[in-house]
């Protein structure tokens, strides 16, 4: 008997900004749906553990994707994308999630997403907020402050060993090795110009500073959680954005970094459990 | 606190614990600089030649050439060889993004060799435990 996980992979086809993209996602479970956004540079094998979590999965209809350009969703067909420097912007980010949810027929999904999913969580919230019935944000903050060298994540002499061991201190000492080396592995994996391009969202075009206040949590329930060990977004951090969302809900991971669901899902689900069931309960 | 990395004692003990780490050997593949560690006041040159730390020269003179270094206070240092390092002291690239340590010189091989040079300061974690 083979030994079989309950994960299943499909494609699903999506027109963002008028080109469309063949969309690759994992989802396990039934309920209501969970859209779960991977980091930048990487792809939805970061939440393999919670996919495969059946109390979660008992209660949400948990949907993984890879954004275009990022693990099995190729470039699109229909442009010479190999002219144009790869950026992701924030009008494709959430387009991309509206028109995720609307193809596949979800009717009021939860988000959640890390590190650039994360920033996007509270942008959806405030642009979006009809779209979704709560969002999630890890590793989330009003903007990222401090300098972006971001010309050593694309470059002809540097390699995707620097990447994953660059986020290797961007996980807790109290992760397992074993984990924290499968997120570097993923973090090696991304097209060259991906990480670098998925930044341009992190560090530049996510700025709440100015308008995170607007967010009304009586129309979208906003959750944030942040590791403790983040040196990108730090509890400090996310704890600015969460004064400026009234209503929102923060709570610092402690012995966690910036990859909860894949460097430590047992310590992650503790934080995230109460989240899932309060939303399933109202 | 007393940084063993430091001490002439332990020199040649480093040397060649950081040659015979099997994940060292495979990082440091194409690995020849030379790397400038400030401790604080204090300083070392680790020098690797094709993949192997040829010498780690203690005090080194002003002029002696080096590659890129790694600086940071003894007492950002303190923090980070802690066997559970503090938040943000647990690696150099959460160093560096919180400016607790700085990398400067040729960057480029320092990123490209991004992975030895953490398995470097990784291994003096380990020998400042022992």
């Amino acid at each position: 008997m083979a030994k079989l996980e309950t994960i299943s992979g499909k494609y699903v086809y999506i027109e963002v900004h008028g080109i469309e993209y063949r969309v690759y996602f994992e989802e396990n479970g039934k309920g209501i749906p969970l859209i779960c956004q991977h980091t930048a540079g990487s792809d939805g094998r970061q939440w393999r553990h919670l996919l495969n979590d059946s109390e979660i999965t008992s209660l949400y209809r948990v949907i993984a994707p890879d954004l275009p350009y990022h693990g099995k969703s190729l470039p699109p067909e229909s442009i010479e994308w190999w002219k144009e420097e790869y950026k992701l912007t924030k009008s494709f980010f959430i387009d991309f999630h509206v028109n995720l949810s609307r193809s596949l027929g979800l009717q009021k999904p939860v988000y959640m997403g890390c590190s650039m999913g994360g920033h996007l969580a509270p942008d959806l919230a405030l642009e979006r907020p009809n779209e979704f019935r709560a969002v999630i944000g890890v590793e989330a903050s009003l903007g990222v402050t401090h300098p972006a060298e971001l010309q050593w994540h694309h470059h002809p002499r540097i390699g995707n060993d620097f990447r994953a061991h660059a986020m290797s201190g961007m996980m807790a000492p109290h992760s397992l090795e074993k984990y924290r080396r499968e997120t570097m592995w993923e973090y090696s994996q991304s097209g060259p110009p991906v990480f670098k391009g998925d930044l341009y969202y992190y560090f530049i075009e996510h700025n709440l500073t100015d308008s995170a206040w607007k967010i009304d949590t009586s129309c979208i329930p906003v959750y944030l959680l942040t590791g403790e060990y983040d040196p990108a977004t730090s509890p400090e951090d996310t704890r600015k954005l969460a004064e400026q969302i009234k209503g929102s809900k923060f709570n610092e991971m402690k012995g966690l970094g910036h990859f909860g669901m894949s460097e430590n899902f047992g310590a992650f689900k503790k934080y995230l459990m109460p989240i899932l069931k309060e939303i399933a309960g109202s | 606190m007393t940084i063993r990395f430091l001490d002439p004692i332990e020199v040649e003990g480093t040397r060649t614990s950081i040659n015979n780490d099997p994940e060292f050997r495979l990082a440091a593949k194409f690995f020849s600089k030379d790397i400038l560690l400030v401790f604080g006041e204090s300083q070392s040159i680790v020098r690797v030649r094709d993949g192997k730390v040829e010498e780690i020269l203690l005090n080194p003179a002003p002029l002696d050439p080096w590659s890129f270094y790694v600086k940071a206070s003894t007492e950002s240092w303190e923090k980070f060889l802690r066997p559970q390092p503090p938040p943000f002291y647990n690696g150099l690239f959460p160093a560096m993004m919180r400016q607790t340590f700085e990398v400067g010189g040729d960057l480029e091989s320092a990123f490209a060799h991004f992975w030895a040079v953490t398995r470097i300061l990784d291994i003096i974690r380990e020998i400042q435990n022992k």
